[in-house]
């Protein structure tokens, strides 16, 4: 099979209709393509390094594009809408930051542990979801009542997360993670290495299996793929990042609220950067996340009119790019190669 | 426990009306309204407004409704248009994230020109006993509106030619197409009634507690949990899920507590989902 069968193949019953999206990037475009990102991405800090507040706004754009590296892993390459993802980075922050505060742990350690929760709840919803078979609107359902349910119980435990008040978090205070500069590269090493991650893993067997199950789940099983399986190791490594994410986030910040992870603040931008960027694609999520980052500062100004706006853009963006910026210069670039070729 | 009961009843009329709002455009052609909410707290602004502007009630209400209804088939005939040519799961997904946009718009339009504006409709007169237990004529009124509604709605569906051609593009587009059904039309019929509805349920929500700008998301929320627990598309459905999940919220906050209520009522609609994927009266896929 040419990639031109492969796209036609997909173009069905992908998500979204996906141009392009079934297609194989070579290892080295892939790397360069990384390589590029860590270059340009390091030295953001030359241009706003001075302000507090800037560098504040780029550390939670390198939290998001983490963010959308996992969702992109678990709903692009597997098909699991979770409805949750700032729910299980909650876990991950709220987790990593009561460990090591309460019982005392270095933070390190309480990271990994809270990681290893949020992987364990990632996973579970994957083993649910595939247990009942449920489809890509129930898995959402069910993974949106999590969040809500999470969000509600970091409300109302007063005693232990503080309440809405938010929670001061201690561990990680007297380490170059509180200072101006550090945590942003600190971030952007994580997003590099979630990036290496999700292409190593694409190219590996499991790579395989995703594309397999995502262009046509019964004929992926019918052909020997255990697509329970697969799903699952997909939602236990997504939900790990997501944790991890999340862990880290609370150390560097050291004030985590439950606003900071509810569907409306994480879930809805994190879709929108997703599927703007280009679904199962590489750089869609880091296209995506640095874009609405951008934007959102831009609009930050004009605070009443942010919402419209950003509304209005998402509305026109959906219309006319449904396969994302990576999807749609994929495809321009694909029928020029195709113009060059039938000269 | 009588007085739970029917607080829970009252309440969970509410959640029926909201449900139904969202699970036709569902049922009818894969549209997950997002912007449901947002349509609702529309009309209940309209109504505070109107009311100011010093309209009678009925027609303040009546406006306000009928602008929801507007609204729905303004979307329907614009943004949604593109969103109609996709099938299946591409579609519930694009209706998804475009209705998102615009409830981002509505959300907008409103913290910013009345950031303070809410419709509480206070109905006047002594509590009546019903059963021996004391209630308010507000809630009485609502759920007389509500039942009432949901009466029509569930007559017109089965009873009338338009309703049966509605639910003949419910449950096979194609089929009906070819049977001289206009899908298009019917949905455009259908996205003007969500449209109704939601404002119908504002209106009848401000008659117990007060609609603000902010309730939206609120109100998408739990439309979709109700639409999901009830089996997508299907109204009897939306009305047994709402009832069930009224009654669970009423008991659960008057014996347990209210933070731990939405908790029990989050975990009873999860559960509904997980014995029951397809929901209470869903087709079977």
């Amino acid at each position: 099979m040419t990639t031109e069968d492969l796209d036609s193949a997909s173009g069905t019953s992908s998500v979204l209709g996906g141009g392009g999206q079934g297609r194989q990037v070579s290892s080295l475009t892939a790397f360069a393509a990384i390589a590029v990102v860590g270059i340009v991405l390091a030295l953001v800090p030359l241009w706003i390094g001075d302000s507090r507040t800037l560098m504040g706004v780029a550390v939670s754009g390198l939290l998001f594009a983490c963010y959308a590296i996992a969702f992109n892993l678990i709903f692009g390459s597997t098909g699991q809408l979770f409805l949750a993802v700032g729910a299980i980075a909650g876990v991950g922050a709220y987790g990593s930051a009561i460990i090591s505060d309460r019982l005392g742990l270095p933070f390190p350690i309480s990271m990994l542990l809270a990681t290893g929760l949020a992987m364990l709840i990632g996973g579970g919803f994957s083993w649910i979801a595939v247990r009942r078979s449920l489809g890509i609107i129930f898995t959402g359902i069910v993974t949106l009542t999590f969040s809500l349910g999470f969000d509600n119980l970091l409300l109302g435990q007063r005693s232990i997360t503080g309440g809405e008040t938010g929670y001061v978090v201690d561990a990680g205070s007297d380490t170059f993670l509180r200072q101006q500069i550090p945590p942003y590269y600190v971030f952007l090493g994580l997003v590099l290495f979630y990036l290496i991650g999700y292409f190593l893993l694409h190219r590996s067997h499991i790579g395989w299996a995703f594309r397999a199950l995502r262009d046509d789940e019964v004929a992926a099983e019918l052909a020997g793929v255990n697509v329970a399986k697969y799903r699952i190791y997909a939602g236990t490594i997504g939900g790990g990042m997501l944790g991890f994410a999340g862990a880290l986030w609370a150390h560097v910040e050291g004030f985590i609220s439950p606003a900071t992870f509810t569907f409306v603040h994480v879930d809805v931008p994190v879709i929108v950067m997703v599927v703007f960027g280009g679904i199962g694609t590489l750089m869609g999520p880091i296209v995506g996340s640095a874009f609405f980052t951008y934007i959102g500062e831009v609009l930050a100004s004009f605070s009443q009119l942010r919402l419209i706006a950003e509304g209005a853009l998402l509305i026109v963006l959906f219309l006319t790019l449904p396969n994302g910026v990576v999807g749609a210069l994929r495809s321009g670039v694909s029928r020029l190669r195709g113009r060059r070729a039938t000269r | 426990m009588t007085a739970v009961i029917l607080d829970g009843i009252v309440l969970g009329l509410q959640f029926g009306l909201l449900g139904v709002g969202l699970t036709i455009v569902y049922g009818m052609g894969g549209i997950l309204n997002l912007a449901y909410g947002q349509m609702a707290v529309v009309a209940a602004i309209v109504v505070s407004f109107a009311l100011k502007w010093g309209l009678p009630v009925v027609p303040a209400v009546v406006l306000g409704i009928v602008t929801a209804a507007v609204i729905g088939l303004v979307l329907n005939l614009t943004i949604l248009k593109p969103v109609y040519r996709r099938r299946g799961e591409g579609r519930v997904l694009l209706s998804l994230l475009v209705t998102i946009g615009v409830a981002f718009i509505i959300d907008g339009l409103l913290v910013w020109r009345f950031p303070l504006e809410a419709l509480g409709l206070s109905i006047g007169g002594d509590p009546v006993l019903i059963l021996g237990v004391p209630m308010r004529t507000g809630s009485l009124l609502a759920s007389a509106i509500t039942i009432l509604a949901g009466g029509s709605l569930i007559y017109f569906f089965r009873a009338t030619t338009a309703g049966k051609a509605i639910r003949s593009v419910i449950q096979d587009e194609v089929g009906a197409q070819l049977c001289g059904v206009n899908p298009a039309a019917v949905r455009t019929l259908i996205f003007t009634l969500s449209g109704a509805l939601a404002g119908l349920v504002a209106v009848t929500q401000s008659m117990t507690s007060p609609v603000t700008i902010s309730s939206g998301f609120d109100i998408t929320i739990l439309a979709l949990l109700v639409t999901v627990v009830g089996g997508l598309g299907s109204i009897r459905g939306a009305f047994l899920a709402g009832l069930l999940l009224g009654l669970v919220n009423a008991a659960s906050s008057f014996y347990i507590g209210s933070y731990i209520t939405t908790i029990i009522l989050l975990g009873a609609a999860a559960l509904t989902i997980l014995i029951r994927p397809s929901g209470l009266f869903g087709k079977h896929a």
